[in-house]
Protein backbone atom coordinates (compact mmCIF):
# COMPACT_ATOMS: atom_id res chain seq x y z
CA UNK A 1 0.00 0.00 0.00
CA UNK A 2 1.38 3.38 -0.98
CA UNK A 3 1.81 5.77 1.90
CA UNK A 4 0.00 9.13 1.60
CA UNK A 5 2.38 11.80 0.34
CA UNK A 6 1.36 14.42 2.88
CA UNK A 7 3.45 12.49 5.43
CA UNK A 8 6.48 13.16 3.30
CA UNK A 9 5.69 16.84 2.84
CA UNK A 10 5.35 17.32 6.61
CA UNK A 11 8.66 15.56 7.17
CA UNK A 12 10.39 17.67 4.53
CA UNK A 13 9.23 20.87 6.22
CA UNK A 14 11.93 22.92 7.95
CA UNK A 15 10.39 22.70 11.41
CA UNK A 16 9.88 18.93 11.26
CA UNK A 17 13.43 18.43 9.99
CA UNK A 18 14.85 20.66 12.71
CA UNK A 19 12.91 18.85 15.46
CA UNK A 20 14.10 15.47 14.23
CA UNK A 21 17.67 16.16 13.20
CA UNK A 22 18.93 19.03 15.35
CA UNK A 23 21.79 18.25 17.73
CA UNK A 24 20.38 20.78 20.17
CA UNK A 25 19.12 19.43 23.51
CA UNK A 26 16.22 21.86 23.06
CA UNK A 27 14.82 20.17 19.95
CA UNK A 28 13.27 16.69 19.99
CA UNK A 29 14.34 15.67 23.50
CA UNK A 30 12.97 18.88 24.96
CA UNK A 31 9.53 18.16 23.49
CA UNK A 32 9.74 14.57 24.73
CA UNK A 33 10.68 15.86 28.18
CA UNK A 34 7.63 18.09 28.42
CA UNK A 35 5.46 15.23 27.16
CA UNK A 36 6.71 13.30 30.21
CA UNK A 37 6.14 16.27 32.55
CA UNK A 38 2.58 16.50 31.24
CA UNK A 39 2.09 12.79 31.81
CA UNK A 40 3.28 13.10 35.39
CA UNK A 41 0.94 16.03 36.09
CA UNK A 42 -2.13 14.64 34.34
CA UNK A 43 -1.95 10.98 35.34
CA UNK A 44 -0.31 11.66 38.71
CA UNK A 45 -3.13 13.96 39.82
CA UNK A 46 -5.90 11.93 38.16
CA UNK A 47 -4.77 8.62 39.69
CA UNK A 48 -4.70 10.26 43.12
CA UNK A 49 -8.36 11.24 42.74
CA UNK A 50 -9.20 7.81 41.31
CA UNK A 51 -7.58 5.94 44.19
CA UNK A 52 -9.34 8.13 46.75
CA UNK A 53 -12.70 7.39 45.07
CA UNK A 54 -11.85 3.68 45.21
CA UNK A 55 -11.42 3.81 48.99
CA UNK A 56 -7.68 4.35 49.43
CA UNK A 57 -6.47 7.04 51.89
CA UNK A 58 -9.91 7.21 53.64
CA UNK A 59 -8.72 9.88 56.08
CA UNK A 60 -8.15 12.32 53.21
CA UNK A 61 -11.19 14.58 52.67
CA UNK A 62 -12.51 14.03 49.16
CA UNK A 63 -14.05 17.34 48.15
CA UNK A 64 -10.85 19.50 48.34
CA UNK A 65 -9.22 17.15 45.83
CA UNK A 66 -11.18 19.07 43.17
CA UNK A 67 -8.27 21.53 43.24
CA UNK A 68 -6.19 18.90 41.48
CA UNK A 69 -8.31 19.09 38.32
CA UNK A 70 -6.49 22.31 37.40
CA UNK A 71 -3.19 20.38 37.48
CA UNK A 72 -4.69 17.62 35.34
CA UNK A 73 -5.80 20.13 32.70
CA UNK A 74 -2.39 21.83 32.65
CA UNK A 75 -0.86 18.38 32.09
CA UNK A 76 -3.40 17.63 29.38
CA UNK A 77 -2.73 20.82 27.41
CA UNK A 78 1.04 20.45 27.75
CA UNK A 79 0.69 16.97 26.30
CA UNK A 80 -1.74 17.89 23.56
CA UNK A 81 0.76 20.54 22.43
CA UNK A 82 3.89 18.42 22.75
CA UNK A 83 2.01 15.47 21.25
CA UNK A 84 1.30 17.50 18.09
CA UNK A 85 4.99 18.54 17.95
CA UNK A 86 6.11 14.91 18.26
CA UNK A 87 3.69 14.03 15.47
CA UNK A 88 5.15 16.78 13.28
CA UNK A 89 8.64 15.38 13.91
CA UNK A 90 7.75 11.78 13.01
CA UNK A 91 4.40 11.72 11.15
CA UNK A 92 5.09 8.54 9.17
CA UNK A 93 6.33 6.66 12.21
CA UNK A 94 3.20 7.47 14.23
CA UNK A 95 0.46 7.40 11.60
CA UNK A 96 1.51 4.05 10.11
CA UNK A 97 1.39 2.35 13.52
CA UNK A 98 -2.00 1.01 14.70
CA UNK A 99 -0.80 1.40 18.30
CA UNK A 100 -0.87 5.17 17.77
CA UNK A 101 -4.62 5.12 17.00
CA UNK A 102 -5.22 2.80 19.96
CA UNK A 103 -3.34 5.24 22.20
CA UNK A 104 -5.40 8.23 21.01
CA UNK A 105 -8.66 6.31 21.51
CA UNK A 106 -7.62 5.30 25.02
CA UNK A 107 -6.62 8.88 25.90
CA UNK A 108 -9.87 10.22 24.45
CA UNK A 109 -11.83 7.85 26.68
CA UNK A 110 -9.74 8.71 29.74
CA UNK A 111 -10.28 12.45 29.17
CA UNK A 112 -14.02 11.87 28.70
CA UNK A 113 -14.03 10.14 32.11
CA UNK A 114 -11.98 13.01 33.56
CA UNK A 115 -14.61 15.55 32.48
CA UNK A 116 -17.39 13.33 33.87
CA UNK A 117 -15.54 13.10 37.21
CA UNK A 118 -15.18 16.87 37.29
CA UNK A 119 -18.73 17.73 36.21
CA UNK A 120 -20.79 14.93 37.73
CA UNK A 121 -18.87 13.74 40.79
CA UNK A 122 -17.00 16.71 42.24
CA UNK A 123 -20.08 18.81 42.97
CA UNK A 124 -20.36 20.95 46.11
CA UNK A 125 -23.93 19.71 46.59
CA UNK A 126 -22.87 16.08 47.01
CA UNK A 127 -21.82 14.32 50.22
CA UNK A 128 -18.65 12.23 50.25
CA UNK A 129 -20.71 9.03 50.13
CA UNK A 130 -22.65 10.23 47.08
CA UNK A 131 -19.43 11.23 45.34
CA UNK A 132 -17.98 7.77 45.88
CA UNK A 133 -21.22 6.09 44.76
CA UNK A 134 -21.16 8.09 41.53
CA UNK A 135 -17.43 8.05 40.96
CA UNK A 136 -16.07 4.63 41.92
CA UNK A 137 -16.83 2.96 38.58
CA UNK A 138 -15.46 5.93 36.63
CA UNK A 139 -12.33 5.90 38.79
CA UNK A 140 -11.74 2.21 38.11
CA UNK A 141 -11.96 2.76 34.35
CA UNK A 142 -9.83 5.88 34.56
CA UNK A 143 -6.97 3.92 36.18
CA UNK A 144 -7.23 1.09 33.66
CA UNK A 145 -7.24 3.52 30.73
CA UNK A 146 -4.24 5.50 32.00
CA UNK A 147 -2.21 2.33 32.45
CA UNK A 148 -3.25 1.45 28.89
CA UNK A 149 -2.31 4.90 27.57
CA UNK A 150 1.16 4.77 29.17
CA UNK A 151 1.75 1.22 27.90
CA UNK A 152 0.62 2.14 24.39
CA UNK A 153 2.89 5.20 24.47
CA UNK A 154 5.87 3.07 25.45
CA UNK A 155 5.02 0.47 22.80
CA UNK A 156 5.11 3.20 20.13
CA UNK A 157 8.87 3.46 20.64
CA UNK A 158 9.38 -0.23 19.81
CA UNK A 159 6.68 -1.30 17.34
CA UNK A 160 6.93 1.12 14.38
CA UNK A 161 7.19 -0.04 10.74
CA UNK A 162 8.84 3.11 9.35
CA UNK A 163 10.87 5.72 11.21
CA UNK A 164 10.59 8.23 8.36
CA UNK A 165 8.95 8.21 4.93
CA UNK A 166 10.56 5.39 2.88
CA UNK A 167 12.53 6.75 -0.05
CA UNK B 1 38.04 10.63 39.09
CA UNK B 2 36.87 7.84 36.78
CA UNK B 3 34.27 5.09 37.19
CA UNK B 4 36.81 2.62 38.58
CA UNK B 5 37.69 5.13 41.30
CA UNK B 6 34.00 5.70 42.03
CA UNK B 7 33.45 1.94 42.32
CA UNK B 8 36.34 1.49 44.77
CA UNK B 9 35.17 4.45 46.82
CA UNK B 10 31.52 3.43 47.09
CA UNK B 11 31.87 -0.32 47.62
CA UNK B 12 33.45 0.04 51.06
CA UNK B 13 30.57 2.19 52.27
CA UNK B 14 27.88 -0.23 51.11
CA UNK B 15 29.58 -3.28 52.63
CA UNK B 16 30.73 -1.80 55.92
CA UNK B 17 27.54 0.23 56.30
CA UNK B 18 25.41 -2.88 55.99
CA UNK B 19 27.53 -4.63 58.64
CA UNK B 20 27.11 -1.63 60.97
CA UNK B 21 23.36 -1.67 60.31
CA UNK B 22 23.18 -5.35 61.21
CA UNK B 23 25.23 -4.72 64.36
CA UNK B 24 22.86 -2.00 65.55
CA UNK B 25 19.85 -4.11 64.66
CA UNK B 26 21.15 -7.12 66.62
CA UNK B 27 21.98 -4.97 69.65
CA UNK B 28 18.51 -3.41 69.48
CA UNK B 29 16.94 -6.88 69.58
CA UNK B 30 19.00 -7.97 72.56
CA UNK B 31 18.48 -4.70 74.41
CA UNK B 32 14.88 -4.26 73.22
CA UNK B 33 15.65 -0.72 72.19
CA UNK B 34 13.19 0.65 69.62
CA UNK B 35 15.27 3.74 68.76
CA UNK B 36 18.26 1.58 67.95
CA UNK B 37 16.05 -0.71 65.91
CA UNK B 38 14.90 2.28 63.88
CA UNK B 39 18.51 3.37 63.43
CA UNK B 40 19.33 -0.08 62.05
CA UNK B 41 16.39 0.08 59.64
CA UNK B 42 17.39 3.57 58.47
CA UNK B 43 20.95 2.37 57.79
CA UNK B 44 19.67 -0.65 55.84
CA UNK B 45 17.47 1.60 53.70
CA UNK B 46 20.34 4.06 53.14
CA UNK B 47 22.72 1.24 52.18
CA UNK B 48 20.15 -0.19 49.77
CA UNK B 49 20.10 3.22 48.08
CA UNK B 50 23.89 3.63 48.10
CA UNK B 51 24.37 0.10 46.73
CA UNK B 52 22.75 1.20 43.48
CA UNK B 53 25.59 3.51 42.32
CA UNK B 54 28.07 1.01 43.74
CA UNK B 55 26.57 -1.67 41.50
CA UNK B 56 26.24 0.61 38.47
CA UNK B 57 29.86 1.81 38.67
CA UNK B 58 31.11 -1.77 38.47
CA UNK B 59 30.65 -1.92 34.71
CA UNK B 60 32.86 1.14 34.26
CA UNK B 61 35.47 -0.33 36.59
CA UNK B 62 35.42 -3.48 34.50
CA UNK B 63 35.85 -1.46 31.32
CA UNK B 64 38.85 0.33 32.82
CA UNK B 65 40.78 -2.81 33.77
CA UNK B 66 39.70 -5.70 31.56
CA UNK B 67 42.40 -5.03 28.96
CA UNK B 68 45.18 -4.87 31.56
CA UNK B 69 47.64 -7.78 31.78
CA UNK B 70 46.84 -10.35 34.46
CA UNK B 71 43.15 -9.47 34.74
CA UNK B 72 40.93 -12.52 34.46
CA UNK B 73 37.54 -12.25 32.77
CA UNK B 74 36.37 -15.27 34.79
CA UNK B 75 37.08 -13.51 38.09
CA UNK B 76 35.20 -10.41 36.95
CA UNK B 77 32.22 -12.56 35.93
CA UNK B 78 32.23 -14.30 39.30
CA UNK B 79 32.26 -10.93 41.08
CA UNK B 80 29.47 -9.63 38.87
CA UNK B 81 27.25 -12.67 39.48
CA UNK B 82 27.87 -12.30 43.22
CA UNK B 83 27.00 -8.59 42.97
CA UNK B 84 23.67 -9.24 41.22
CA UNK B 85 22.61 -11.74 43.89
CA UNK B 86 23.77 -9.50 46.76
CA UNK B 87 22.05 -6.45 45.28
CA UNK B 88 18.80 -8.44 45.06
CA UNK B 89 18.94 -9.26 48.79
CA UNK B 90 20.17 -5.76 49.69
CA UNK B 91 17.23 -4.08 47.93
CA UNK B 92 14.67 -6.41 49.52
CA UNK B 93 16.24 -5.76 52.92
CA UNK B 94 16.04 -2.02 52.25
CA UNK B 95 12.42 -2.21 51.11
CA UNK B 96 11.37 -4.25 54.16
CA UNK B 97 13.25 -1.78 56.38
CA UNK B 98 11.15 1.04 54.95
CA UNK B 99 8.02 -1.02 55.65
CA UNK B 100 9.27 -1.45 59.23
CA UNK B 101 9.92 2.29 59.56
CA UNK B 102 6.39 3.01 58.32
CA UNK B 103 4.99 0.54 60.85
CA UNK B 104 6.99 2.11 63.66
CA UNK B 105 5.62 5.51 62.60
CA UNK B 106 2.03 4.25 62.64
CA UNK B 107 2.11 1.77 65.56
CA UNK B 108 5.22 3.14 67.35
CA UNK B 109 7.20 -0.02 66.55
CA UNK B 110 7.78 -2.35 63.59
CA UNK B 111 5.61 -5.48 63.49
CA UNK B 112 7.17 -8.69 64.80
CA UNK B 113 6.93 -10.32 61.36
CA UNK B 114 8.81 -7.43 59.82
CA UNK B 115 11.59 -7.60 62.43
CA UNK B 116 12.07 -11.33 61.79
CA UNK B 117 12.10 -10.83 58.01
CA UNK B 118 14.59 -7.94 58.15
CA UNK B 119 16.80 -9.91 60.52
CA UNK B 120 16.95 -12.99 58.28
CA UNK B 121 17.37 -11.02 55.07
CA UNK B 122 20.03 -8.71 56.47
CA UNK B 123 22.02 -11.72 57.70
CA UNK B 124 21.93 -13.13 54.17
CA UNK B 125 22.71 -9.71 52.72
CA UNK B 126 25.78 -9.19 54.92
CA UNK B 127 27.08 -12.62 53.96
CA UNK B 128 26.52 -11.99 50.27
CA UNK B 129 27.97 -8.47 50.45
CA UNK B 130 31.09 -9.91 52.08
CA UNK B 131 31.34 -12.35 49.20
CA UNK B 132 30.98 -9.53 46.68
CA UNK B 133 33.83 -7.73 48.44
CA UNK B 134 36.03 -10.83 48.48
CA UNK B 135 35.43 -11.76 44.85
CA UNK B 136 35.94 -8.12 43.88
CA UNK B 137 39.22 -7.94 45.77
CA UNK B 138 40.40 -11.13 44.04
CA UNK B 139 40.27 -9.36 40.67
CA UNK B 140 43.24 -7.07 41.35
CA UNK B 141 44.88 -8.59 44.44
CA UNK B 142 46.64 -11.86 43.62
CA UNK B 143 48.53 -11.50 46.91
CA UNK B 144 45.41 -12.66 48.78
CA UNK B 145 44.81 -15.72 46.60
CA UNK B 146 45.21 -19.09 48.28
CA UNK B 147 46.33 -20.59 44.97
CA UNK B 148 46.62 -19.51 41.37
CA UNK B 149 42.94 -20.20 40.75
CA UNK B 150 40.80 -18.48 43.41
CA UNK B 151 37.55 -19.73 41.89
CA UNK B 152 38.64 -23.30 42.53
CA UNK B 153 39.48 -22.45 46.14
CA UNK B 154 36.10 -21.22 47.22
CA UNK B 155 35.02 -22.42 50.64
CA UNK B 156 31.86 -24.46 51.09
CA UNK B 157 29.75 -21.36 51.72
CA UNK B 158 31.22 -19.67 48.66
CA UNK B 159 30.33 -22.63 46.45
CA UNK B 160 26.79 -22.73 47.82
CA UNK B 161 26.35 -19.01 47.15
CA UNK B 162 27.88 -19.42 43.71
CA UNK B 163 25.21 -21.99 42.81
CA UNK B 164 22.58 -19.26 43.20
CA UNK B 165 24.50 -16.55 41.37
CA UNK B 166 23.29 -15.77 37.85
CA UNK B 167 25.65 -15.66 34.88
CA UNK B 168 25.72 -11.91 34.17
CA UNK B 169 25.81 -12.28 30.35
CA UNK B 170 22.73 -14.51 30.44
CA UNK B 171 20.73 -11.92 32.40
CA UNK B 172 21.81 -9.19 29.99
CA UNK B 173 20.70 -11.31 27.05
CA UNK B 174 17.40 -12.15 28.72
CA UNK B 175 16.51 -8.47 29.24
CA UNK B 176 17.01 -7.47 25.61
CA UNK B 177 15.99 -10.65 23.78
CA UNK B 178 12.35 -9.63 23.41
CA UNK B 179 11.35 -6.06 22.62
CA UNK B 180 7.94 -6.54 24.25
CA UNK B 181 9.58 -7.50 27.53
CA UNK B 182 11.67 -4.33 27.28
CA UNK B 183 8.59 -2.23 26.44
CA UNK B 184 6.77 -3.82 29.40
CA UNK B 185 9.60 -2.90 31.79
CA UNK B 186 9.69 0.66 30.44
CA UNK B 187 5.90 0.98 30.76
CA UNK B 188 6.24 -0.13 34.39
CA UNK B 189 9.05 2.40 34.88
CA UNK B 190 6.69 5.18 33.69
CA UNK B 191 3.83 3.90 35.86
CA UNK B 192 6.23 3.96 38.82
CA UNK B 193 7.16 7.53 37.89
CA UNK B 194 3.49 8.54 37.94
CA UNK B 195 2.98 6.87 41.34
CA UNK B 196 5.98 8.67 42.84
CA UNK B 197 5.33 12.11 41.39
CA UNK B 198 1.56 11.86 41.92
CA UNK B 199 1.93 10.99 45.60
CA UNK B 200 5.04 12.93 46.62
CA UNK B 201 4.10 15.85 44.39
CA UNK B 202 0.67 16.17 46.01
CA UNK B 203 2.19 16.12 49.50
CA UNK B 204 4.85 18.64 48.46
CA UNK B 205 2.28 20.97 46.89
CA UNK B 206 0.16 20.86 50.06
CA UNK B 207 3.19 21.76 52.19
CA UNK B 208 3.87 24.65 49.82
CA UNK B 209 0.35 25.95 50.38
CA UNK B 210 -1.68 24.38 47.56
CA UNK B 211 -5.14 22.92 48.46
CA UNK B 212 -4.85 24.00 52.09
CA UNK B 213 -8.26 22.50 52.86
CA UNK B 214 -6.46 19.15 53.01
CA UNK B 215 -4.90 18.14 56.35
CA UNK B 216 -1.19 17.32 55.90
CA UNK B 217 -1.48 14.21 58.06
CA UNK B 218 -3.93 12.70 55.56
CA UNK B 219 -1.66 13.61 52.64
CA UNK B 220 1.21 11.85 54.35
CA UNK B 221 -0.70 8.58 53.86
CA UNK B 222 0.39 8.85 50.22
CA UNK B 223 4.01 8.11 51.10
CA UNK B 224 3.74 4.27 50.98
CA UNK B 225 2.22 4.67 47.53
CA UNK B 226 5.26 6.69 46.40
CA UNK B 227 7.59 4.11 47.96
CA UNK B 228 5.80 1.34 46.04
CA UNK B 229 6.37 3.35 42.84
CA UNK B 230 10.03 3.78 43.82
CA UNK B 231 10.37 0.01 44.39
CA UNK B 232 8.93 -0.63 40.91
CA UNK B 233 11.38 1.84 39.41
CA UNK B 234 14.45 0.55 41.24
CA UNK B 235 13.56 -2.94 40.03
CA UNK B 236 12.87 -1.99 36.42
CA UNK B 237 15.77 0.48 36.39
CA UNK B 238 18.30 -2.08 37.63
CA UNK B 239 17.00 -4.67 35.15
CA UNK B 240 17.28 -2.13 32.31
CA UNK B 241 20.84 -1.32 33.42
CA UNK B 242 21.77 -5.01 33.42
CA UNK B 243 20.14 -5.29 29.98
CA UNK B 244 22.19 -2.47 28.42
CA UNK B 245 25.11 -1.79 30.82
CA UNK B 246 27.30 0.06 28.35
CA UNK B 247 24.47 2.33 27.24
CA UNK B 248 23.99 3.69 30.78
CA UNK B 249 27.53 3.46 32.14
CA UNK B 250 29.13 5.98 29.79
CA UNK B 251 26.33 8.54 30.08
CA UNK B 252 26.58 11.74 32.12
CA UNK B 253 22.79 12.20 32.35
CA UNK B 254 22.46 8.74 33.91
CA UNK B 255 25.06 9.50 36.60
CA UNK B 256 23.58 12.89 37.49
CA UNK B 257 20.16 11.21 37.67
CA UNK B 258 21.52 8.68 40.20
CA UNK B 259 23.15 11.54 42.13
CA UNK B 260 19.81 13.40 42.19
CA UNK B 261 18.13 10.28 43.59
CA UNK B 262 20.74 10.11 46.37
CA UNK B 263 20.05 13.80 47.10
CA UNK B 264 16.35 12.90 47.37
CA UNK B 265 17.37 10.36 50.00
CA UNK B 266 19.14 13.14 51.93
CA UNK B 267 16.10 15.38 51.48
CA UNK B 268 13.88 12.66 52.95
CA UNK B 269 16.33 12.35 55.86
CA UNK B 270 16.15 16.12 56.40
CA UNK B 271 12.38 15.79 56.57
CA UNK B 272 12.01 12.76 58.85
CA UNK B 273 15.12 12.93 61.03
CA UNK B 274 14.82 16.56 62.06
CA UNK B 275 11.95 18.16 63.92
CA UNK B 276 10.27 19.15 60.64
CA UNK B 277 8.15 16.04 60.30
CA UNK B 278 6.96 16.17 63.94
CA UNK B 279 5.78 19.73 63.40
CA UNK B 280 4.10 19.10 60.06
CA UNK B 281 2.63 15.70 60.82
CA UNK B 282 -0.36 16.88 62.79
CA UNK B 283 -1.22 19.93 60.72
CA UNK B 284 -4.91 20.18 59.97
CA UNK B 285 -6.83 21.92 57.21
CA UNK B 286 -5.88 25.56 56.54
CA UNK B 287 -2.62 25.42 58.50
CA UNK B 288 0.53 26.78 56.91
CA UNK B 289 3.70 24.66 56.97
CA UNK B 290 6.82 26.29 58.50
CA UNK B 291 9.66 27.48 56.19
CA UNK B 292 11.94 24.42 56.67
CA UNK B 293 9.09 22.15 55.53
CA UNK B 294 8.51 24.38 52.51
CA UNK B 295 12.18 24.29 51.57
CA UNK B 296 12.18 20.49 51.80
CA UNK B 297 8.95 20.25 49.76
CA UNK B 298 10.32 22.58 47.07
CA UNK B 299 13.61 20.64 46.93
CA UNK B 300 11.69 17.40 46.55
CA UNK B 301 9.62 18.75 43.65
CA UNK B 302 12.65 20.24 41.89
CA UNK B 303 14.70 17.06 42.37
CA UNK B 304 11.97 14.70 41.15
CA UNK B 305 11.45 16.76 38.02
CA UNK B 306 15.24 16.81 37.59
CA UNK B 307 15.22 13.01 37.81
CA UNK B 308 12.58 12.87 35.05
CA UNK B 309 14.58 15.35 32.96
CA UNK B 310 17.86 13.48 33.34
CA UNK B 311 16.16 10.16 32.59
CA UNK B 312 14.69 11.60 29.43
CA UNK B 313 18.13 12.85 28.31
CA UNK B 314 19.99 9.56 28.84
CA UNK B 315 19.62 8.68 25.17
CA UNK B 316 20.72 12.18 24.11
CA UNK B 317 23.88 12.13 26.23
CA UNK B 318 25.12 8.60 25.51
CA UNK B 319 28.91 8.17 25.27
CA UNK B 320 29.61 11.34 27.26
CA UNK B 321 31.61 9.64 30.03
CA UNK B 322 35.12 8.43 29.29
CA UNK B 323 35.95 4.80 29.99
CA UNK B 324 39.38 5.68 31.33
Amino acid sequence: MALPLFLQSIENGRFSTWLRESDSPFAFYFVLLFHTFGLALLVGANSLVDLRLLGFFPCMPLAPLKRFFAIMWIGFWVNATTGVLLLIAYPTKALTNPVFYAKLTIIGSAIWILTKLQKEVFLDSLTEGDMIARGAMLAKWSLVLWVGAISAGRLLAYTYTYITFPS
Amino acid sequence: MNLAHLHLLLNHFSIIGTIIGLGLFLVSLVGENDDLKRAGLIIFAAMALLSLPTFFSGVGAQGAIQELPGVSEALIDRHEGAAILALFFMEITGALSLVGLWQSHKFSRPARGNVVAVLLLSLFTVGLMARVGTTGGDIRHPEVWASSDPAANEGTLGSIAHAFEPAPDKVTELMTANKFWWAFMMALHFIGLVMIVGAVGALDLRMLGFAKELPIASMHRLVPWALAGFAINVTTGVLAFIGMPNFYTYDIAFWIKIFAILLLGLNAAAFYLTDTFNVVEHMGPGEDAPPPAKIIAASSLVLWFAVITLGRYIQFYQSTVSGR
